[in-house]
């Protein structure tokens, strides 16, 4: 196999009356939410786990098929809860793109800045979470009081601290005022400070070094069998990403790098996704520096008539590329909308990439992927 | 939806037990057969009430979004430990208050009695959020898979609402069940939180 | 066009493929493909040949047969391509999973929701819904809000004024 030297062949002259099946539930302290990984261990490592989905399936694509786009937006927001506004910005503007809807300069600026700030919150929350389930406690209490700083601009102009509802198609709801451009440049200011306290804690930690350094190396050929996008693939090297590659919305104007990593295993993981971080604080910075004035929302008729046909609309949200898929009959209501989420593709590598490995590695390798269950099961 | 068309969703309904009981004449508040601690002590058990308000621990129960302001209410800003809530267990066997934070379908139904099950008693259950209380955004008219409310498969103690509810909302949810289990809002001397008006 | 994404259409044409281009600004995607079942493993062979990766696999329902769509794209370059294949009579179609194995997942939730059987494939069991539910197939239409293949369709502008009725009557 291709992967990392700790996938270590199980003892083969001892009898095998080792294997037996862990069941890692849905209730587990080391699962992003309700994930049942189905483990068959030969001792303590991992011979095939095979993940069983389901269990916090919500019916998003039926409830789609009977509510128009107003009715649907809160939904959006609860696919993918840690990072919200990027699902709400593909939706919006699948119905823009379909539709024909022109969207004013100034709501695309306040939608990429949302959009980046989500994106930052979401990459806190999952250092965080993923130090957790390796057993370190510190870190998530630093992230988390990056996040609220967050939380708090947003709350003022969206209304949610966590499941947004804040795009509407035309624009955005609300607009933004100079309060929130003076506190989103001290937070910039802030989190540029905080890089030290993260890269003290945890980047140089010999312990996180040793558990994450050639876990689930993933390479190119098993990226492109299965699907997988987002920090996940760049960890590998490649430099795709739906902002430069497909560019849409205002991101054209700004100049920033997609970071990649060079071994694809989970420590080059962790080490984009804190430099996606400061990608982030760039993009916000000159979109703030060239914020144009003007209407936040364009005049839309209330019922929108959609020819029909069918369209498709990527953008890159926190975890990798999410692309909706609309079909329509006409009419308001989609005839049907496929939503195809990162994560999903980016778990179902797990059975070809943790076979052979310790338990502890699993766990780790899955930490790094950046899974949010309700997205997968939708 | 009524009762009937829920029936199709094939989950045991403990509102139609409960209501079964009733009709057969049996009280309608023994549904869990919970007999009691063996030596009861009226000043001992006010005590034990006292210790017990003041020192509950939660599992980690965390379905979906409510699940992140669960975990923020256990981090530095909200801080839920100053209430008593030193730890979240994992292990129900360890815990006594199960935060139900998220959407229960029909597959994770089995877990969720399961686990409450495997709880020792006294434990008490919360029902964060709206989907947890009635299904919230999801209980819409096709539904095939979201059990609409927790309180079909586990008795509830505290319902709170929000989509998802405040770090704060939850607070005041774990306090009122602090005042269910001790009789007092407060049970120990805390410092009451500035501008909320003193019971 | 990038020259990978001529490579791409050349290799295609070879094999008696038809590719219609469409416009990126109004669809998102590049070109479409409608293809019978036979040759849809020829195709996945020859996409995953050209280094381009598979983003989802879906069901749509319309009136005479299930359709399953493939959305395929480049890590290199600005391609996607949409395929479309209508099941057979038996509502099966052959999988794809061995060639792209992130197919595996997404054919087993078409099969939840549309009840579309892949033949060959190693585990069709039960991905998302309960196992109590193999026989649900929620997302299929009922007679009354299913429409035909065409009327979910783009208009070209020489069919404008015999589809004009068929929108009226939505």
């Amino acid at each position: 196999m291709e992967t990392a030297q700790q996938n270590l062949e199980p003892a083969t002259d001892i009898p095998h009356d080792n294997r037996y099946y862990l069941n890692m539930g849905p209730q587990h302290p080391s699962t992003h939410g309700v994930l049942r990984v189905l483990l068959e261990m030969d001792g303590e490592y991992v011979i095939d786990p095979q993940p069983v989905l389901g269990y916090g399936h919500r019916m998003q694509e039926k409830m789609a098929e009977h509510k128009n786009w107003m009715a649907f937006m809160p939904n959006t927001g609860r696919m993918d809860y840690a990072a919200a506004l990027p699902y709400n910005h593909g939706y919006v503007a699948l119905f823009e793109r379909i539709c024909g809807i022109e969207v004013p300069a100034r709501a695309e600026y306040i939608r990429v800045i949302t959009s980046e700030l989500n994106r930052i919150v979401s990459h806190h929350l999952w250092i965080g979470a993923m130090l957790l389930d390796m057993g370190a406690f510190t870190p998530i209490l630093y992230t988390f009081d990056d996040r609220e700083q967050v939380l708090d601009i947003l709350e003022d102009v969206t209304g949610s601290r966590l499941t947004y509802c804040y795009f509407r198609v035309g624009g955005v709801c609300k607009d933004i005022d100079d309060n929130f451009v003076e506190k989103t440049r001290a937070f910039i200011k802030r989190q540029r400070e905080r890089f030290d306290v993260y890269n003290k804690l945890v980047t140089g930690n010999i312990i996180f070094i040793k558990r994450t350094e050639g876990v689930g190396v993933i390479s190119l050929d098993m990226a492109r069998r299965y699907g997988v996008t987002g920090p996940v693939l760049r960890g590998s090297g490649i430099a795709y990403d739906v902002r430069k590659n497909e560019p849409y919305s205002v991101y054209p104007k700004f100049d920033f790098d997609i970071p990649t990593g060079q071994n694809g295993d989970s420590y080059d993981r962790y080490l984009v996704r804190l430099e996606e971080i400061e990608q982030s604080l760039r993009i916000i910075e000159q979109a703030l520096d060239q914020l144009p004035d003007g209407p936040f929302l364009a005049k839309v008729p209330k019922k929108l008539k959609m020819p029909t046909g069918d369209s498709s609309f990527a953008v890159e949200a926190a975890r990798g590329e999410l692309t909706y898929y609309l079909v329509s009959g006409g009419g308001d209501i989609p005839y049907r909308l496929k939503i195809r989420v990162p994560s999903y593709s980016n778990l179902s590598v797990l059975p070809e990439l943790c076979q052979g490995m310790l338990l502890s590695d699993l766990v780790a390798a899955m930490g790094s992927m950046d899974l949010v269950i309700p997205e997968i099961d939708r | 939806m009524g009762d009937q068309e829920r029936g199709k969703l094939g989950v045991h309904s403990y509102a139609a037990e409960l209501q079964e009981r009733l009709k057969r004449g049996e009280p309608g508040n023994l549904v869990v057969r919970d007999p009691g601690p063996l030596f009861q002590n009226k000043i001992a058990d006010e005590i034990f009430n006292l210790c017990r308000a003041n020192s509950l621990w939660p599992m980690t129960f965390g379905l979906a979004c409510c699940a992140i302001e669960m975990m923020s209410l256990g981090m530095a800003r909200f801080d839920i430990s100053r209430f008593g809530s030193e730890v979240f267990r994992p292990s129900p066997r360890q815990s006594d208050l199960m935060i139900v934070a998220g959407t229960v379908n029909k597959k994770m139904a089995s877990a969720v009695m399961t686990l409450y099950d495997q709880m020792p008693s006294p434990k008490w259950v919360i029902a964060m959020g709206n989907c947890a209380i009635s299904g919230g955004p999801f209980a819409v008219e096709e539904n095939y898979n979201v059990i609409e409310g927790v309180d079909k498969l586990i008795p509830v103690d505290v319902y709170v609402p929000g989509c998802p509810p405040r770090p704060e909302g939850l607070l005041e949810g774990i306090l009122k069940l602090q005042e269910k289990i001790s009789g007092v809002r407060h049970p120990f001397p805390q410092r009451k939180m500035s501008d909320a008006p003193s019971y | 066009m990038h020259p990978a994404t001529e490579k791409l259409v050349t290799a295609l044409s070879e094999q008696s493929i038809v590719l219609n281009e469409c416009d990126y600004a109004e669809r998102g995607y590049h070109f479409e493909i409608d293809l019978d079942a036979g040759r849809l493993r020829e195709f996945a062979q020859c996409m995953l040949e050209q280094e381009m990766y598979l983003v989802f696999v879906g069901g749509l329902h319309v009136d005479p047969a299930i359709e399953i769509i493939y959305q395929f794209a480049s890590y290199d370059r600005l391609c996607r391509l949409v395929l479309r294949v209508v099941v057979d009579s038996n509502n099966a179609i052959p999988t794809i999973s061995d060639i792209y194995q992130g197919a595996n997942w997404h054919e087993r939730e078409t099969r939840d929701f549309y009840g579309v059987i892949f033949i060959d494939h190693p585990n069709l069991v039960p991905l998302i819904l309960a196992e109590e539910d193999v026989d649900l197939k929620p997302l299929l239409k009922n007679s009354d809000n299913i429409k035909e293949s065409a009327a979910v369709r783009w208009v070209t502008v020489e069919e404008q004024p015999e589809t004009d009725e068929k929108a009226d009557t939505d």
